[in-house]
């Protein structure tokens, strides 16, 4: 059950936070997840589509995630997601230390 | 709390697979359109959208089984499919599988049925409140040793106003009254009760109320009676008017203020009704300190530990001892707790069967690893192939385990069955009884222990051909052709355990064979009557004018005028003898080994001064003149009494041996003179005119203490007594004519108790024949499954060495030759587990030793047990020998 293939193509732990923030605003599918945070990342961030699944799924039985089939834009079938009330606490988690890190990691680049 | 939501859903999950799966493909399938939708969007032509959409996608199927993997739990559906691949192994071989699951189901079935059996003989089963804190209170006396006497009502009543430790005591006896309902006397057991009785065992009336307090005063009683469901249904057609009617309990009026509800019973199990103890006797009786004998029953006080309510109540005894010197010397006080009252004398023989089915299931399981050892010989190329395309060892050896482990599983549900009829079979055929709310059966705890047990024994039964499979080459496994040739070390493992099975088979063939000894030498014992041919029955002769008190029948008393008996003890006697059948009858106020024997101190003339723990004690019969020849009992000196003897007046007495033993062992004893009480005492002497042989009389294969029995002339005074009836046809078909004729000489006379002597001494083995059966069909079973094991490792030793022995057959060896060479094989490993298992034997019958009587694994019986064992093992050694001498030497020869 190796990893290899589907290492996020950015930061280990930033894809469960995007997935979070991406569906806190509204209930997605998988699709116009991958679609959401490629656009407001402005094409910087591409997820690997194949990862993002089986994270979805993580976060789905870890109960941040709840699923629920509904109708698509183009009226197919789709699961979307939603985020939990213990989803929404995680993802505060994770971007107040986001945020942390983020800061950190650029008053240090800043010096010299 | 994360982990814990997770495994729930995955748990969850567990149960909607199925759209699990569809789900995850409906979603990967909708991304994948959605991008290729796209891709067209921008131009691609249809079919380069759809690769393009799965490029970039990744691997479907490796990704699905990620996503599916974040549901499962991967050691469970592994062991799923362990479990699968086992089944099917399983039902490939149904010979093998039917075989041991038979063993395993007989083994695990036994040691289901046992260990309900005593499990259900626990504190938890006692159907009262928080029974573990009750105690039962023995009264008890340091003669040579310790003796349990019980307790008497002054000394009852000091307990109770001294001792802190108890939140409540209750004293109690149980007797038999006669109830008499529209006329119709019955014989009934009933306790007679303190007020607290029902509220410490925390039992409420289904109807109406228990005792006061004020109703238990010895001074002034309360008639008042509670029924027990089963009276009141039988005798009163469950009238729901009951309460404050009147009933009349032996010839006194009564109010019934009380209905118990269905199943209880009382301490003893068998009461019907309940009165207030202060009826328990006549008010002198009651209130005379050294009259001991009833029960007592307290509640410890929340932590009141059972050792301090001993130490409390050792400090009470001894003020008693020293405040009434006369009646308490010596006297202590012994806290026992209810439960080991109750269950605590079958508890030995319980613990002896566990051990006995224990081994009988480690002989299945050494059975059924043979058997997969043998399995794991020919399956070594299917473990090979599957090593080689890369099966883990462990994986390997769990496989194995899992198939062991279903096979348990499976002996163990059959076992589940064998063990509820079991259970019931055991319930209803023991000599023993149990009591009434001790009903096991297959409940979650007893559940519990089949599948722990079958689990240990899967464990046990798949570690060796594991471990044996663990090690297999895998070169030489898949270059060999079938047959394994490395047969040299599992047949070693094989040997090892049927030595083993052959042992434990030894030690419960001996154990089988000591019970059944045991129960014979009790039977065979002279117990110095002749019991065949006699019918004992008991009455209570109501008197002409009521009310008339229990009389005690021990003659302490002083005479008071009593009313007269309806039928005088002389006209039911005469009556009874002509019936025809009849040869000779006899009276007496009890029998021996009815139960109904007590206890008094007496002196001898010219004795030396006694203490309390040497002062002399017989039990005391009221008995008819013809009562020794009836019963067998033989005259050492003297004569029997005379019918002018037969009055509350007369001197005349009859000691049995150990009395003369005792006082003049060398001196004519005929005219020594004895008095009940001490020497002193203001009670008549007694003049000695007969001496009769010591009798088995309250006891086999002993009388519990060594006291002597003393025979005084029977008197009418006698209330309740005892008839023995000795018969010149089948005692049984004596028992109507005789209850006609009472019940024609008086009808209001109750008949109870009806036996035979013979009946009486199978009570008196009852456990021990309760162990013989059961040790006899586990040793059976020991006996069987042994003999099978020995039989497939000789038959599988014949079928390894078969190339062998045909090169021997060529060079000339004669079919003896053959034979004794394989039975020799057998006969070693026969010897080997004799051997060992005589020696366990030995060092095990120490721990059954209380229920032995006159018999040690030395005994000839031993012999036999284990004659059989090695000839039954020897013959199944034998045919597999004489197919070994059938070889075709050439087919031998070219079979590789």
């Amino acid at each position: 059950m190796g990893e290899k293939g589907n290492e996020p193509a950015f930061m280990p732990g930033t894809l469960d936070m995007l997935i979070l923030k991406s569906v806190s605003r509204a209930p997605m599918h998988g699709y116009s997840i991958v679609q959401h945070i490629q656009q407001a990342s402005q094409e910087v961030l591409r997820v690997e589509e194949g990862a993002l699944y089986p994270a979805l799924h993580r976060l789905e039985v870890r109960g941040w995630l709840k699923a629920e089939w509904g109708t698509s834009d183009n009226n197919r079938r789709a699961k979307f997601y939603r985020l939990t009330a213990l989803g929404r606490r995680e993802l505060e988690n994770e971007a107040e230390y986001w945020q942390r890190v983020a800061a950190a990691v650029t008053r240090v680049m800043q010096t010299a | 709390m994360q982990q814990l939501l997770a495994l729930w859903h995955r748990l969850l999950a567990l149960s909607h697979r199925r759209r699990l799966e569809r789900d995850l493909d409906d979603e990967l399938a909708f991304h994948l359109a959605m991008r290729e939708a796209e891709y067209r969007r921008a131009g691609a032509p249809g079919g380069e959208a759809t690769h393009a959409a799965r490029r970039r996608f990744g691997n479907v199927a490796y990704l699905k089984e990620q996503c599916r993997d974040m549901w499962t739990f991967h050691p469970l559906e592994t062991l799923m499919q362990d479990v699968r691949y086992a089944l099917r192994t399983l039902r490939r071989a149904p010979g093998f599988t039917v075989v041991a699951v038979a063993a395993l189901a007989i083994g695990i079935g036994a040691n289901t049925a046992i260990f309900s059996l005593v499990d259900a003989m626990r504190a938890r089963a006692l159907p009262y409140d928080e029974p573990s804190s009750l105690v039962q209170l023995w009264g008890n006396v340091m003669r040579t040793r310790l003796e349990r006497r019980g307790n008497s009502y002054p000394d009852f009543l000091d307990w109770r106003a001294q001792a802190q430790s108890f939140e409540a005591m209750a004293a109690f006896n149980n007797q038999s009254s006669t109830l008499t309902v529209n006329g119709e006397p019955e014989r009934l057991f009933g306790e007679f009760v303190s007020a607290p009785y029902f509220s410490l065992l925390g039992i409420a009336p289904a109807r109406g109320r228990t005792f006061t307090e004020a109703e238990d005063n010895p001074a002034a009683p309360g008639y008042v009676i509670v029924l027990s469901n089963g009276l009141w249904k039988r005798r009163f057609d469950a009238n729901p008017d009951i309460l404050g009617t009147k009933t009349l309990l032996n010839g006194n009026a009564y109010t019934v203020i009380g209905v118990m509800p269905p199943d209880f019973k009382g301490l003893t199990d068998t009461a019907e009704f309940w009165v207030p103890f202060a009826f328990n006797a006549p008010p002198r009786v009651m209130a005379n300190r050294g009259n001991r004998g009833w029960g007592a029953l307290a509640r410890l006080k929340p932590g009141a530990s059972r050792a301090s309510a001993q130490l409390e109540l050792d400090g009470i005894a001894r003020r008693l001892e020293q405040q009434y010197p006369d009646t308490n010397e010596k006297r202590g006080v012994e806290v026992s707790p209810l439960e080991v009252e109750l269950f605590g004398g079958l508890r030995p023989a319980l613990l002896t069967l566990m051990a006995a089915v224990a081994f009988v299931l480690l002989i299945a399981c050494a059975n059924v690893a043979n058997l997969l050892i043998a399995r794991s010989e020919t399956r070594r190329r299917e473990v090979a192939v599957r090593t080689a395309v890369g099966a883990s060892r462990g994986r390997l050896v769990r496989q194995l385990i899992t198939e062991s482990c279903v096979l348990t599983a499976l002996g163990a549900a059959a076992g589940l069955l064998v063990a509820q009829g079991a259970i019931s079979v055991l319930i209803v055929q023991s000599p023993v009884s149990f009591p009434s709310y001790v009903t096991p059966g297959v409940d979650l705890r007893v559940a519990a222990f089949t599948i722990a047990v079958s689990l240990a024994c899967g464990l046990l039964v798949g570690l060796a051909p594991g471990l044996q499979a663990g090690g297999v080459d895998l070169n030489e496994a898949l270059k060999e052709t079938a047959r394994g040739s490395d047969g040299r070390r599992s047949q070693r493992v094989r040997n090892a355990l049927v030595v083993a099975e052959l042992a434990l088979a030894v030690v419960l063939l001996v154990g089988a064979g000591l019970m059944i000894r045991s129960v014979r030498n009790i039977a065979s014992l002279n117990p110095g009557f002749d019991p065949a041919s006699i019918v004992t029955l008991r009455v209570s002769v109501p008197r002409v004018a009521a009310p008339a008190a229990a009389v005690p029948a021990t003659p302490t008393g002083a005479a008071q005028p009593v009313p007269e008996p309806v039928v005088s003890g002389r006209t039911l006697l005469e009556r009874v003898q002509s019936v025809p059948g009849v040869k000779a009858v006899a009276l007496g106020s009890d029998l021996p080994l009815d139960g109904n024997a007590s206890a008094t101190i007496f002196a001898a003339e010219g004795m030396p001064p006694v203490t309390a723990e040497n002062a002399p004690r017989s039990y005391t019969h009221r008995v008819s003149p013809g009562f020794f020849s009836t019963l067998g009992i033989a005259f050492v000196a003297g004569r029997t009494f005379d019918d002018n003897e037969l009055t509350a007046a007369s001197p005349a007495v009859i000691v049995s041996e150990r009395v003369v033993k005792r006082f003049w062992p060398d001196q004519d004893p005929i005219g020594r003179r004895i008095k009940f009480g001490t020497l002193t005492g203001s009670t008549p002497w007694l003049s000695i005119v007969g001496v009769v042989r010591d009798v088995k009389y309250r006891g086999l294969p002993d009388n519990p203490t060594a006291d002597p029995d003393i025979y005084l002339p029977f008197i009418d005074r006698n209330q309740q007594f005892s008839l023995a009836v000795r018969a010149s046809v089948p005692p049984s078909s004596l028992v109507a004519p005789v209850r006609a004729v009472i019940r024609a000489t008086d009808p209001s006379i109750p008949i109870y108790d009806v036996s035979t002597m013979e009946a009486l001494i199978g009570g008196q083995t009852s456990q021990s024949r309760f162990m013989m059966w059961l040790m006899g069909v586990f040793a059976a079973v020991a006996l069987v499954l042994s003999v099978i094991g020995i039989y497939g490792v000789m038959s599988y030793l014949v079928s390894q060495r078969t190339r062998e022995i045909g090169i021997r057959l060529a060079l000339g060896a004669a079919g003896r030759d053959i034979i004794a060479l394989v039975v020799g094989n057998g006969a070693r490993l026969v010897a080997a587990g004799v051997a060992i298992g005589l020696a366990a034997a030995f060092a095990l019958q120490r721990l059954v030793a209380s229920l032995l009587y006159g018999v040690s694994a030395a005994d000839a019986a031993s012999g036999v047990a284990v004659a059989v064992l090695a000839g039954v093992a020897l013959v199944a050694c034998y045919v597999p020998a004489l197919r070994a001498t059938r070889v075709d030497p050439l087919y031998a020869l070219r079979y590789e």
